[in-house]
């Protein structure tokens, strides 16, 4: 039964439904930009700190994505871990207007990627939300990119995208890339 | 998947009649574990893993932090299933898991959002499990969710959250505190439960606070509560504010729990009666309707508030037995009850309650089913036994040939122990009963399995065993523990064999071969014990077995490893002297009463400083040994070589318990000085007391040689500050006496009551009056337990013996005479012999204690209850035995006095001289249908230096005309005729002989002869005589007056007759 289940974990998505980690530093809108996906019924109406995790569904693109939600607080960061296993997809979120804690959201991402788990696995993608680009002292994505080092990362598909979770700018279109990335593993 | 399914059918089989999670391993199911972090979760299979870790948990399986935590981490996962039976699983597995696995409040964010969900299933069992994985860095966090939870509009909702509220109060005291206004919110909450679970809460925030909690009481008594469970809750909190503010029944509180007597729910009406038979406060008055409701329950169809109504009686009927007769008829219907509980406990209640005549007829009632009942069951009839056995001593056959059939059946260790405890007592109680008991505690030690109580028994064997009648029917007993137990037993049983052979000659030559035998025992212990034994024995020196096996060393053993270890310290030539070493003090219940809790309900343990007397029993042992830490940080007193403690004293009150300032004062007594340790507390918040010390008016023979100052006395804090006194007279007869005038002086500096500032730095002076204290004879006296005082008497000489015969007439009874006069003489009764057997008339008190740490006192007092005279009381000849003979006589005159002014031989009063104790004064009136019977007559005693060896002198000083004025009298006890003098003679039956011997006619040197009429005419003008000796009317203030209302008295009649 494991080696089936594996193989199964190999093939990746499975009757179009995807497991996504959803991370980046504290106050970089992780929560909020998941609020912009899920209906307006169910639209949370304030945001505050995640503790821990949270776990949300939603639907897009043909794809059911499953995302964790975690918390991006420095004592938490290090529970990123235990939800590497079995995931499709990484959102990492930053903070455009965080020009001072870019190091360390590139340090986190570059912790990440080096784990075990996630370098095993090339083929996850990497998207990453330029949150916030509505500010003024916001940084282009470019910069972001360069600040991060995206550069280096030749192994492992991954996209930038500028967003702003408030209006839901950008969002769509970052999914949009995730999804296409997912489906065409999946073939 | 077909292998899986095929795996599950296998297991369904295997399942099929039997446990099928009997055969599950940790590691394996841990592994499965890993299921949960597959996408989409199947719910049915995890939910089958997640019982199986639970069930293993449950099972006692132990799981390391790394592999709770990955298990924990893997169960996070199933959070993105909405399947509702499986997130309440979850649920059950964060809670397991939640004390045993690391950075568990990752779920935090997820149960917030499942207690704020849409749907209300899971809401409740999100808010539990919230409670158990959150802490101090996580509570605020949640601190909205849990506020808006509180008020919540649906009833399972809020009650989760109130109850987790109290559960969280534990970690997290303060933030609880802020939710009281959502607490209050939900007390108006139309739901029953909710009420109730809410008053909880806003209590238990509030409890600290009492005035908060009269409040909160008193709004809800006014306002009223729909919920039943609230009010039981309300009961309860008001009961207790009732026993905390010692407000008694006529407090507002027990006007609402009365109310609730009439309640129309049955739940209330019983808690309210429980309340109102747990109060202290509650007379017969006040108890009778709550009795009566618990009698109306009694016979209620219920068997739930048959049984709550009789356990509440059973309760009763210790404290209020006479309450509970009224409801015998119906505890009489309940023995048939087919519950067992309840037969039981109506049982006990009515063997507390019910007559000497009945007590049979319930023993084999209960008999016939105690195999029915559990063990816990059975220790409540047999506790109901022991109070029976103290109320019907005459009954103890029946009991003892009950407790003995009991101790014959299975039973666990408590029930056992129960029933030998029952038994030890009435064998202590009752000496008819000693050989039954022992009898049968013999037999069972014969098949005891548990060591602990063989070891008691042995023990007591070797005490009591030797003394019985036949002292050889025990040996065989004792013998088999030596070759069938093992060695703990065996070592009992060899000390218990080396008191027989001490006590009894006859059996000596037998056991001297028992021990020989034990000497080649496989234990060291018992082989050591036994050559010890065997080489005292051997050498048949009375004295000596009375040393080492009788009466074995009584000393404290804190106080005796500090000797020790002092002795090796410093080098010296001299052997160590176990004088040196303090006595252990013997822990005396009776005088050791619990301490009443301090004002404004400030316990003592809260306080630094001074000796916490929670556990009394156990710290009585050492209470000396801290005080000697305490004094011996005082460098003043370590200047003075006071040397060990001889003896402290219990704390005695010098004001009244609820006054500004408490002092309560402890004597301390060392070889030549004597420490007096003022503990004082200030009650008033608004000043802080400085430079507090006692001044006194010291008594003669006495110096004050330091006085150590309590530099500061804080608001509540009690201190110490001392006053050492020098005994500088080495008479023993002048180590008595009373520290008058004692007053507390201090300055006084005005303070903030809520920060404890000084507001006034210079204050000013002032004192306060303390009650005297008096230094007894029984400070010196340090009390040593005799086992075998018999051989303790004999070992001192009886020419060191003097003996006195007191008339002790304000006491009526034995047992009341007794327990006065071990305390006035502060020795230690030995042999039981403070218990006196129901319906004797004379018993024998056998007391020991060390006088003043060197002089061994034995005293032995015969007592009887004066039935012959017509005045009634209780005679008491008592002899003392010490090898220090100043030390008994000063014993003997320093009682006297104490004995005849506080009891008072009727008709006689005698004083001594203020500056001459050995002069004294008397005073008697007339004897009736005497011609002497209308007059008061003055006389003096004077006694020899060396009173009690040497006969007093007698003088009357009213003219009366029978003795001759100023003129010694001839009695056989008076110095007329040194020779027939008896030491024994105590003065208060020296007087009572001058009494009988004046109503005599018989003549005797300083006798007159005169006319009858002249007689009757001397005792009316007697009055007048008295009033004019200074003396007299100095030394008898009341008599004077007395005397200037009777001459008055005279002179009116004399004037009707002429």
């Amino acid at each position: 039964m494991p080696f089936f289940g594996n193989l199964l974990k190999f093939l990746g998505i499975r009757k179009g439904e995807a497991n996504i980690l959803v991370v980046g530093l504290d106050n970089s809108g992780k929560t909020t930009i998941l609020n912009a996906f899920k209906s307006p019924e169910n639209k949370s109406e304030e945001i505050v700190p995640t503790v821990g995790f949270n776990v949300e569904k939603f639907k897009m693109d043909k794809i059911s994505f499953t995302a964790f939600d975690m918390s991006g607080q420095g004592r938490y960061r290090n529970l990123w871990e235990h939800y590497y296993k079995n995931i499709q997809g990484i959102i990492f979120v930053i903070d455009s207007s965080d020009s001072l804690r870019l190091v360390v959201a590139k340090e986190e991402l570059d912790l990440m990627l080096k784990s075990e788990e996630i370098e095993s696995k090339p083929n996850i993608p990497v998207l990453i939300f330029a949150n916030k680009m509505d500010l003024v002292e916001s940084m282009s994505s470019v910069k972001i990119s360069q600040g991060l080092g995206l550069a280096s990362m030749k192994n492992r598909p991954w996209h930038i995208q500028a967003s702003n979770a408030l209006t839901g700018e950008g969002l769509h279109e970052g999914i949009q890339w995730l999804s296409e990335q997912l489906l065409q593993q999946n073939k | 998947m077909k292998m899986y399914q095929k795996r599950e059918k296998k297991d369904d089989e295997d399942a099929a009649g039997s446990n099928p999670f009997s055969k599950l391993q940790k590691t394996a199911v841990l592994q499965e574990a890993r299921v949960f972090n597959e996408t989409p979760v199947n719910a049915r299979k995890c939910a089958l893993i997640l019982t199986k870790i639970l069930y293993l948990i449950n099972q006692g399986e132990t799981l390391s932090t790394q592999e709770a935590t990955d298990a924990f981490f893997n169960m996070t996962k199933l959070f993105q299933s909405k399947d509702t039976t499986l997130r309440r699983l979850v649920y059950i597995g964060i809670k397991e898991l939640s004390k045993l696995a690391e950075n568990v409040y990752v779920v935090t964010s997820s149960l917030t959002t499942d207690m704020n969900a849409k749907e209300d299933q899971c809401r409740p069992s999100a808010i539990r499990t919230l409670t158990t994985i959150t802490d101090v860095t996580t509570f605020q966090g949640i601190e909205r969710y849990m506020k808006q939870a509180i008020v919540d509009k649906n009833a399972a909702v809020a009650s989760a959250a109130l109850v987790s509220s109290l559960h969280m109060a534990k970690l997290i005291p303060d933030g609880i505190k802020r939710w009281v206004n959502e607490a209050q919110e939900a007390v108006n909450s139309d739901n029953v439960m909710v009420q109730h679970h809410a008053l909880g809460l806003l209590y238990h925030i509030r409890k600290s606070d009492r005035l908060a909690v009269s409040k909160l009481v008193t709004k809800y008594i006014r306002s009223g509560l729909k919920s039943p469970y609230a009010v039981c809750m309300l009961i309860r909190i008001a009961s207790k504010l009732i026993e905390d503010e010692d407000s008694g029944t006529d407090s507002p509180y027990f006007d609402f729990i009365d109310s609730c007597l009439r309640h129309k729910l049955e739940m209330v009406v019983y808690e309210a009666a429980n309340a109102i038979v747990n109060l202290k406060c509650t007379s017969q008055r006040e108890l009778t309707p709550a009795v009566s409701v618990l009698q109306l329950f009694l016979s209620s169809p219920k068997p739930t508030l048959r049984f709550a109504a009789v356990r509440t009686l059973n309760k009763v009927a210790m404290t209020h037995p006479n309450a509970v007769t009224a409801c015998n008829v119906d505890l009489e219907n309940l023995i048939t009850d087919a519950n067992r509980s309840i037969a039981t406990l109506a049982i006990t209640t009515l063997l507390k309650t019910g007559s000497e005549s009945s007590v049979e007829r319930l023993m084999k009632q209960i008999s016939s089913f105690m195999s029915e009942i559990s063990d816990e069951f059975k220790i409540v009839v047999v506790g109901a036994t022991r109070q029976l056995c103290q109320k019907f001593p005459r009954k103890h056959n029946v009991m003892m040939v009950f407790l003995s059939n009991m101790l014959r059946e299975e039973g666990g260790y408590e029930y056992k122990k129960s029933i030998v405890d029952t038994i030890i007592n009435i064998i202590d109680d009752n000496p008819e009963a000693k050989e039954a008991g022992l009898a049968y505690l013999c037999e069972f030690i014969e098949d005891c399995e548990h060591v602990g109580l063989a070891v008691r028994i042995l023990h007591l064997l070797g005490k009591e065993g030797p003394r019985t009648s036949r002292p050889s029917k025990y040996i065989r007993f004792i013998y088999n523990r030596l070759i069938l137990e093992n060695a703990p037993i065996r070592a009992a049983a060899v000390s218990s064999l080396a008191k027989f052979g001490a006590h009894c000659e006859d059996l000596l030559h037998n056991i001297l071969v028992l021990l020989e035998r034990s000497c080649l025992d496989t234990d060291d212990e018992v082989r050591d014990r036994a050559t010890y034994y065997l080489n005292v024995l051997k050498l048949r020196q009375k004295s000596l077995h009375n040393q080492c096996i009788l009466n074995p060393l009584q000393v404290s053993l804190v106080g005796l490893e500090k000797a020790l270890q002092q002795y090796i310290l410093e080098p010296s030539v001299t052997p160590f002297d176990m004088k040196s070493v303090p006595l252990a003090t013997q822990v005396d219940k009776v005088e050791e009463r619990p301490k009443k809790p301090m004002v404004n309900g400030l316990t003592n343990e809260a306080l630094p400083n001074q000796v916490s007397k929670a556990p009394a029993e156990k710290i009585a042992a050492t209470r000396q040994d801290i005080y000697a830490e305490q004094l011996a940080a005082i460098p003043e007193f370590v200047a003075l070589k006071l040397g060990p403690i001889l003896k402290s004293s219990l704390p005695i009150e010098l004001t009244e318990s609820e006054t500004e300032y408490v002092v309560q004062c402890v004597k301390h007594i060392f070889k030549r000085h004597i420490v007096l340790q003022f503990d004082c507390t200030n009650t008033l918040n608004d000043q802080i007391l400085e430079n507090v010390r006692v001044s006194m008016q010291v008594p003669d023979g006495f110096e004050e040689v330091c006085t150590i100052v309590c530099p500061r006395l804080n608001y509540n804090i009690p201190a110490p500050t001392y006053t050492c006194l020098e005994i500088v007279n080495d008479d023993t007869s002048m180590i008595t006496g009373t520290c008058e005038n004692i007053l507390l002086k201090y300055i006084v500096k005005d303070c903030d009551p809520n920060t404890g500032q000084l507001l006034d730095e210079d204050g000013y002076d002032d004192e306060y009056a303390l009650e005297d204290v008096d230094i007894l004879v029984a400070d010196y006296m340090q009390r040593i337990l005799k086992p075998n005082f018999g051989t303790a008497w004999e070992e001192i000489d009886s020419e060191h013996e003097v003996e006195e015969t007191y008339a002790l007439s304000s006491f009526k009874a034995i047992d009341e005479a007794i327990k006065n006069v071990i305390g006035f003489m502060g020795m230690q009764p030995c042999e039981r012999s403070e218990k006196v057997p129901e319906g004797k008339s004379s018993h024998t008190l056998y007391l020991a204690g060390v006088f003043r740490g060197t002089d061994e006192v034995l005293v032995r007092a015969k007592l009887a209850v004066n039935t012959s005279n017509f005045e009634s009381g209780v005679t008491m000849k008592m002899s003392v035995r010490c090898r220090n003979p100043e030390v008994a006589t000063f014993i003997a005159l320093k009682r006297d006095y104490k004995e005849i002014t506080n009891n008072p031989i009727p008709n006689i009063y005698a004083k001594p001289l203020d500056n001459n104790i050995l002069e004294w004064h008397f005073a008697m009136r007339g004897a009736q249908q005497t011609p002497y019977e209308n007059g008061l007559y003055h006389g003096r005693i004077e006694f020899p230096v060396d009173f009690p060896f040497k006969p007093p002198s007698f003088y009357m000083l009213t003219p009366n005309g029978r003795f001759k004025c100023n003129t010694k009298i001839c009695l056989n006890t008076s110095n007329y005729h040194p020779e027939a003098w008896n030491p024994s003679w105590s003065v208060a039956s020296l007087l009572i002989g001058l009494y009988s011997f004046m109503n005599d006619d018989e003549p005797t040197w300083g006798s007159l002869r005169s006319s009858k009429e002249e007689r009757m005419q001397l005792a009316l003008m007697s009055w007048a005589y008295n009033l004019q000796d200074p003396i007299f009317v100095s030394l008898f203030p009341e008599l004077a007056q007395e005397c200037k209302r009777k001459i008055s008295m005279i002179c009116s009649s004399k004037m009707i007759k002429t």
